[in-house]
This record gives structure tokens, C-alpha cells and sequence, in this order.
């Protein structure tokens, strides 16, 4: 076991490699950079200034080059500043002599998006999960159609008009909720119970936007996986047992059909960090998403690199995640592993 | 389309109830002016640093605006006035201007403010090693020096005329905490000290930037306490906001405007529009290198077949004018006399005419030599522009020009074909400057790739009148020579004026002292002068 996870560590390295040149080159095949973006259309900026700058950014040089010169900050995992003007260190805070601090941009954007969507994912599960037994043990009834239904609209709804009509109904016409942003003025001055409320009351709409796009796919994974997994012969044994219908359902098949689902959050975790740029707009939240169309718009390598990197290597450690938590709850699987 | 969305969304649910709204009774009664309060605006963008000579986004320059003085500003009018300088002397040669200072002038934290401070700014800005794209007007200067700490002084090589609009452009950085100090990296770019009526509070990264007041400011005390600027990317966020009353002021689109606020007498009650010329006009622009658009025939042709008003209410529901040179209607530099290219498809037809086109194969469409008259306009992701793009194209259409439109995003449009000047006609926009000089737009010297001439207009009487333009300080006898100027212009039609949008602000009723119709330099000249009453303001942030 120990053996095939440093078999599979060591090839995530040519991996990431592999995926990052690919990014890097896909990224430069689009035409511009920073210097047509940035007071690139302002009569007052000149074109030398701007050759200055490229050249300062290395941005002269042919791409395999700055591939190398990013490839060599990487090693030592420094994902370097940001061309625009702030400069600010793309992923981790920096200090400088005087002690200032400089937040990382990631490092802010990150724990925002993550919180979103972890929550959303915890609501999509807690939701999706009897939606999809519900539909299994009422397959093709009523119940069964009902939930199908409200999934699948839910799907299909365009979310920002969703998001619209509820920042106008709970925030405008009633005073229920607050329209966008993530803290209230004066949120400083509050105690934490308040702050947590005050979080909270910022989030609801967010998140309740984001998991509802999600509960068709989930609901319908487990409400099929059930279905397989009733019709097998051993819970047709635990019936003829005179188990319980609840043991039979819960303990027996329901189990079973959990385990495909664990592939499926295996496979979420890059997407934790993958925010929403329409959402991000509509409610103002400063997350991943609109960092990285931003950075995209104002071709700001940098910031685009980092995120892509890390997106990469949380989707190996994903699927490595996945593989192992697998082989964990299915003994057929960690046989064919170890052996 | 968001906005279209927000419209019905607004219509299906105002039975349902009505917006939380204050005791609105007494908005419109008179108040005398009171220091105090809190405004609250919403931007669409974060300022990446609040040094304004690296920071070129105009979220940036909004915020930097409060914090910082330049020697100069203009005034409601826009005229130049000064604001650090007390006055300025122009040499007899033209080529040496010497600011005097106001006299005790100081930083917010209290160090006095002296020449020695300008001419710290202006070798930060020429240095080699400042990451700004703005030098290039300050390179200019030869010799700059501060002969005492009220006077500064700089000369020319020959008369540069723009050179006093730069020195209003050029905000003022403080020599005591910037000296020794990368300027590219500073910690100052987020912690600004500086001189004007306000000075940075807090900045909550992605969410919000506070300013309060300086006590110490060089112009005199503003009347409201505190500036809060949130970022609201989305416009239609940004209304629900103003509608729930949590921000004062936003800038509305034609839509919110002309459709929305008539329709929500509610809103009216609190909130107040307004109507101000923009700074920027659009317009449709040939690639003067490329056949048949060498022809001027051809150009005025599509001018005359273009209907400026159609676009003008297709387009902005009304809110915009027309052009007829690149200078601010009711300023100084723009030709009174000038009026834009009536719609006369008639006119247009006899001029293609006469270029040798019609339609010998009966397709519809004009032909010479056996080419077709077709083309593409190109144009950024920007509504308003596809939009005109689509009037433009039925218009052409009509007298049997075949037009395509192209959408692209931005840093492709220009790296992948401005740069290139591979295009036949681009729908874009430049700014409606407050200084005449625009050299670098039209002068047939500004071609290469890269710079702005990329239409490749080239004509010696313009250039002549551009070389002119910038050798004469004087401001009457340069009026003459842009008037001539845009007069030329309007003429060759190298591009198609189509309009300058109104900005449309608006603002909480709660905000008094607001001059309104808004002079030429719009509303916001006077801000300082804007006021709250205690009684209207809101009370969960004046508790703070």
C-alpha cells in the first residue's frame, strides 16, 4: 500500500509538469498581455512605457523561456506577485523589512470560495441524498416524479435570475436578508455571535444559488445507485432473511450504493475552489471565481498560473483521495490494490 | 441583459410589496448646510493601489481624486484654476512655466508641503524605474527645479501647450514618507498620505474603502465626515442596493434611467436623478489603409447613411448627443459652428455613385471592378456598441453596403488587431479630454503598432494644425486652432461621430447641495459642498 502511494505521488510530479506547460502555452496562444490591458488604450501611456514594462515582466522573451523562469520560481514554491499595479504576492502573504504586510491574493479569494462551496456541497448532500432514496423506494410513483421534477428545474433555472428575483424579494421588497456583499457595515464593531449571524444572513443566498444547480446530479447518482443495488440478490436475501425494510434500505443498500458517490466527491474537490464568476458579481464576493476571469481579462500570468496550478494539483489529489477512500470501503478494490 | 431581467423582475414584483423604505416625508424640504454623516457609493471596480501614477484604472483615479492635489484642476467649466499653485507664470518664450504655492500648506499628517515635494513627484514619474505608463509628458521638462519652497519651475525645450494639463493630471506625492523607497512596491500604495479633503480610513480587501476627512486638507473643509465606497461589480446589484437604500449614489444605464425610475414612483421620492455629458464619445472608424475606405467619397457616403439620432435612441433610450468634433459640447474647444452629418441615404447613394459603385450583378449589394462593397466592424464586448453595430448595419444595408459584425474580447481586439491593423472598420471610443491636444490620435507621425493612430489618418494640414496646437499656450488663440482643426476632421470623415452617452448619476435625496443641471465638468465638481442633515442621515452608521 505504502509502496503504491509513493508510486503514485512520484508521478503526479510529471504530471503537474506536463499540465502546467500545456496551461502556460494555452494561456500566451491568446493575443494581448498585460501591457494591452493595462492604460493600454490611454493616449497619455506611450508605447515605450509599455516596452518597458514587457521587458521588465520578461514578456520579450520567447515563451519558452518564461516558461523556465516560472518553472524555477515554482521549484521552490514561490508563485510570484501579480503584474498589476498592486504587485501583490499571488498566493501567500509577504512581509517586507518594515513589516508590512502584503495579503496574497489566493490566500484572500480562497477561504471565501471554499467556505461557499463547502457549504453548498453539505447542503447539496444533506438535500440530494434522501431526495434520491425517496426516489429509489418510489421509483416511477408520483413521489418518485415530483422530486425528478423539482431537481431538474432547479438544474435548468438560470441561476443569476433565480439569485435577482430573491435579492429583490428578500432584500429589497422585504427586509429580510442583506442584497450583497459579505459583512455589514460596522461589522467590526460586533460581538462574534452577532458576526456569525450577520456571515451567515450574507451567505444564505449564495449558497442556497449554488446548491441548487447541484441537487439534480447527486440526487439522481444516488437514486440510481440505489436502484441497481435493490435489485441484487442479496438484498433480495436479506428480505427472504425477514430483515426490517428499514435494516434492508439503510443498512444493507444504501451502504452500497454510497460507494460510487465517493468517486463523485473525490472528484469535487478541485471544484471547491472553483468559484462562480456570475455569482461572484451579482452578490459582490470577492472569491476565486472572478479572480481568475479578472486575471484572465487583464492577462495577469502570474495570478492565472497560480490558480491553474493549484487547481491542478488539487484535482490529482483528488482523484488520489478518491482511489484511496475507495480501496478503503470496498475490499474488492484495496485486494486488487495490494495485490 | 441583466438590466432587461432586473426590468421585468422589478415589474413582476412591485405589487408585492413595497421597499423598506425611511420616513420619506421630509426629503425635499430645504436644510442648511451641516458638517456630518456618511456618504455611501458603490464602485464597480477595487483601485488596485491608491498611488495614482502606477494605478491606471479609474477606480483608482476616482478614490486617489479625494486623496491627493495636483497643481492644478479644472474647474466647473473647465477651465485650468489652480489648486496646490496659488498662480502660475508663463515665460515670454513659452517654454517656462513657475507655479507659486499656496501659502502653509500640508500633508494630513501635518508636515508642511512644499516645491520640494513637486519635484520629488516629477523625478518619481520620469524615473527610469517607476512602472507607469504616464511619463511621457514629463519627459518633456528639461530642467525642473524648486528655487524656495513656494515656487517650482519647469522648462521646455520648446513651448509644450498640453504641459499645463499635465501638471493638473500629475497628483502630488509626499517626498518625507516616499524618499528611499521603491515606489513600484511601496507599502504607501495602500496606506496613502496625502493632502487633499480626504485621507484613507479602512480598507476591506474585495469589499469596501473608507475615506474620512483630512484635517489638514489644502482646500478647506468638506462638509460630509465620511466616504464609503463599496464594490458592487454588478449594475443590477448595485440598483437593488440603492433601491433597499444601503448605498446613496450609483451611476445609473439608460435603462434604469428612462424605463425603471419612471415606472417606480416610489423611488422617485428618494432618490434624485441626474444628467451629466459623459467623457468619452463613440464612434465608427475606418482603416484608412485599407480600399475602398482611402476614397473620402466613401466615408462621408456611410456618414450621410448613418442615422446618429436612431442610434442615439435605439441605443441610449435618448440619454447621449451627437458629435461633431472630439471635444466636450459647451467647452471652449469644441467648433460651435460644427454640426454632425445629417441622415441623407440620398446623398449617401450619389456619393458611392460617383466612386464608381452600383450594383451591376442585381444582388443587392454595391459593386465596383466586380467586388462587392462589404465589410466587418469590429467592435469590443460592450452592449451599447453591438447594439449600434446592429442599427448601423440595417442602415448601410438599405443603400446596399453588406456589413458584418464582429464581437471581440478586449486584449484580443487589440493585441490581435488594432496592433496588427489587420481590420476594414472598428466601433470603439476615445475620451472627450478636457485638453485639446490630440496629437497622438491624429498626427500621421503616431502610426506605428502600438500607437493610437491606427486608423493611419494622415493629412499635412491637420498634422500642421496639431504641430500648432501644441506650441500656443495661449488658450484663445489655440481655441482657433482646434476649432480649425476639428472642422478639417469633420470634413474627411476618417471617422463616423456617433455619440457621447450622459453620465447618470444618481443620488439619495438625503445628499443636499448637489448643482443640478450639472455644468460641464458634471456634478461631482462641487463634493465638497454636498451635505447630509442630521436629521436624514442614517442612523446605524452615524452611531459607529
Amino acid at each position: 500500500m505504502t509502496r503504491y502511494l509513493l508510486k503514485r505521488l512520484f508521478w503526479m510530479v510529471p504530471l503537474l509538469v506536463g499540465i502546467s506547460l500545456i496551461s502556460f502555452l494555452i494561456m500566451h496562444l491568446a493575443p494581448g498581455d498585460i501591457t494591452t490591458t493595462e492604460a493600454g488604450f490611454n493616449p497619455k501611456a506611450s508605447e515605450e512605457s509599455r516596452q518597458k514594462l514587457r521587458q521588465l515582466y520578461h514578456l520579450d522573451e520567447p515563451l519558452l523561456v518564461q516558461y523556465g523562469l516560472w518553472l524555477k520560481r515554482m521549484a521552490t514554491l514561490d508563485f510570484g506577485t501579480s503584474f498589476a499595479s498592486h504587485q501583490r504576492p499571488v498566493f501567500l502573504e509577504h512581509k517586507d523589512e518594515k513589516g508590512n504586510v502584503s495579503k496574497g491574493m489566493i490566500q484572500e479569494a480562497l477561504p471565501i470560495t471554499l467556505l461557499i462551496n463547502v457549504l453548498s456541497l453539505a447542503l447539496i448532500i444533506a438535500v440530494a441524498l434522501p431526495l434520491g432514496v425517496i426516489s429509489s423506494l418510489y421509483q416511477n410513483k408520483s413521489p418518485d416524479r415530483a422530486i425528478t421534477v423539482f431537481v431538474f428545474v432547479g438544474f435548468a433555472v438560470p441561476g443569476f435570475w433565480l439569485a435577482l428575483l430573491l435579492m429583490y424579494w428578500l432584500g429589497v421588497a422585504h427586509d429580510w436578508l442583506p442584497i450583497s456583499g459579505l459583512h455589514s457595515l460596522g461589522y467590526e464593531h460586533l460581538a462574534w455571535p452577532a458576526r456569525l449571524w450577520d456571515t451567515a444572513k450574507h451567505l444564505a443566498i449564495p449558497v442556497f444559488i449554488s446548491s441548487l444547480g447541484g441537487l439534480a446530479g447527486i440526487s439522481l447518482f444516488v437514486r440510481n445507485g440505489m436502484l441497481d443495488v435493490l435489485h441484487q440478490d442479496y438484498i433480495t436475501t436479506a428480505r427472504a432473511k425477514g430483515l426490517p425494510e428499514n435494516a434492508v434500505v439503510y443498512r444493507h443498500a444504501l451502504r452500497n450504493a454510497m460507494l460510487p458517490l465517493i468517486t463523485i466527491l473525490g472528484l469535487s474537490i478541485p471544484g471547491l475552489i472553483g468559484g462562480s464568476v456570475i455569482a461572484e458579481s451579482l452578490f459582490a464576493i470577492p472569491g476565486m471565481g472572478k479572480l481568475f476571469y479578472d486575471a484572465v481579462l487583464m492577462r495577469d500570468f502570474p495570478v492565472i498560473m497560480g490558480i491553474l496550478t493549484i487547481g491542478a494539483a488539487l484535482t490529482l489529489i483528488g482523484n488520489l483521495l478518491a482511489d484511496i477512500a475507495y480501496a478503503w470501503a470496498d475490499p474488492r478494490v484495496r485486494r486488487g490494490v495490494t495485490g | 441583459m441583466l438590466h432587461k431581467v432586473l426590468l421585468a423582475a422589478s415589474l413582476a414584483l412591485s405589487a408585492c410589496g413595497q421597499p423598506n423604505s425611511a420616513s420619506t416625508a421630509n426629503l425635499d424640504s430645504p436644510y442648511p448646510p451641516q458638517t456630518g454623516g456618511t456618504l455611501v457609493d458603490a464602485m464597480s471596480g477595487e483601485p488596485s493601489s491608491l498611488i495614482p501614477m502606477i494605478a491606471g484604472e479609474s477606480a483608482a483615479s476616482a478614490i486617489a481624486s479625494n486623496i491627493f492635489n495636483a497643481l492644478l484642476k479644472y474647474d466647473k467649466n473647465l477651465e485650468l484654476e489652480g489648486e496646490l499653485a496659488k498662480s502660475w507664470d508663463i515665460s515670454n518664450d513659452q517654454k517656462t512655466i513657475t507655479f507659486h504655492l499656496k501659502p502653509n500648506l500640508k500633508w494630513a499628517d501635518g508636515v508642511p508641503l512644499t516645491s520640494n515635494d513637486m519635484l520629488f513627484t516629477w523625478k518619481l514619474v520620469t524615473d527610469d524605474n517607476t512602472r507607469t505608463p504616464y511619463g511621457a509628458d514629463y519627459k518633456l521638462v528639461v530642467k525642473a527645479e524648486a528655487p524656495d519652497s513656494q515656487t517650482f519651475r519647469v522648462s521646455y525645450a520648446q513651448p509644450y501647450a498640453p504641459a499645463l494639463d499635465s501638471w493638473a493630471g500629475l497628483q502630488i506625492l509626499p517626498k518625507h514618507l516616499l524618499q528611499g523607497q521603491d515606489i513600484n512596491t511601496t507599502a504607501f500604495a495602500r496606506h496613502p498620505v496625502g493632502s487633499h479633503y480626504y485621507q484613507l480610513g479602512e480598507w476591506n480587501n474585495g469589499e469596501r474603502i473608507s475615506l474620512v476627512r483630512n484635517p489638514n486638507a489644502t482646500q478647506g473643509q468638506a462638509r460630509i465626515d465620511r466616504l464609503l465606497s463599496r464594490f458592487i461589480p454588478d449594475p443590477a446589484a448595485q440598483f437593488l442596493e440603492l433601491m433597499a437604500d444601503n448605498i446613496d449614489s450609483m451611476n445609473l444605464s439608460p435603462i434604469q434611467y428612462a424605463r425603471i425610475f419612471p415606472a417606480r414612483p416610489d423611488l422617485n421620492k428618494k432618490i434624485a436623478l441626474y444628467k451629466e455629458l459623459g467623457n468619452a464619445y463613440t464612434y465608427l472608424g475606418f482603416n484608412l489603409k485599407h480600399k475602398p475606405f482611402d476614397d473620402r467619397r466613401i466615408r462621408q457616403a456611410i456618414n450621410f447613411a448613418i442615422d446618429k439620432q436612431e442610434v442615439i435612441d435605439g441605443v441610449l433610450l435618448g440619454l447621449g448627443e451627437p458629435v461633431a468634433s472630439p471635444y466636450k459640447p459647451g467647452t471652449r474647444w469644441s467648433n460651435p459652428k460644427l454640426h454632425p452629418y445629417p441622415y441623407d441615404p440620398k446623398k449617401a447613394k450619389q456619393l458611392l455613385k460617383e466612386a464608381g459603385y452600383a450594383d451591376h450583378d442585381g444582388d443587392g449589394i454595391l459593386d465596383r471592378d466586380g467586388k462587392p462593397l462589404a465589410f466587418e466592424i469590429l467592435t469590443n464586448q460592450n452592449k451599447q456598441r453591438e447594439m449600434s453595430a446592429t442599427l448601423i448595419q440595417r442602415r448601410l444595408k438599405e443603400i446596399g453596403i453588406d456589413v458584418k459584425i464582429r464581437v471581440l474580447e478586449w486584449a484580443s481586439f487589440i493585441g490581435r488587431f488594432i496592433k496588427t491593423g489587420d481590420y476594414d472598420v472598428v466601433l470603439l471610443g476615445w475620451g472627450l479630454g478636457q485638453e485639446p491636444d490630440q496629437y497622438n490620435i491624429w498626427h500621421s507621425s503616431q502610426q506605428a503598432p502600438g500607437q493610437f493612430n491606427f486608423i493611419g489618418y494622415s493629412n499635412p494640414a491637420v498634422d500642421r494644425l496639431l504641430e500648432q496646437g501644441r506650441l500656443e499656450l495661449n488658450p484663445d488663440k489655440r481655441q482657433e486652432i482646434y476649432h480649425q482643426f476639428a472642422k478639417i476632421l469633420l470634413e474627411d470623415s476618417p471617422i463616423v461621430y456617433l455619440y457621447a452617452g450622459y453620465g447618470l448619476p444618481a443620488i439619495h435625496k438625503r445628499v443636499k447641495g448637489i448643482d443640478n443641471p450639472a455644468p460641464p465638468a458634471g456634478i461631482g465638481h462641487n463634493s465638497y459642498e454636498w451635505y447630509i442633515p442630521e436629521p436624514l442621515r442614517r442612523t446605524e452608521i452615524s452611531a459607529q
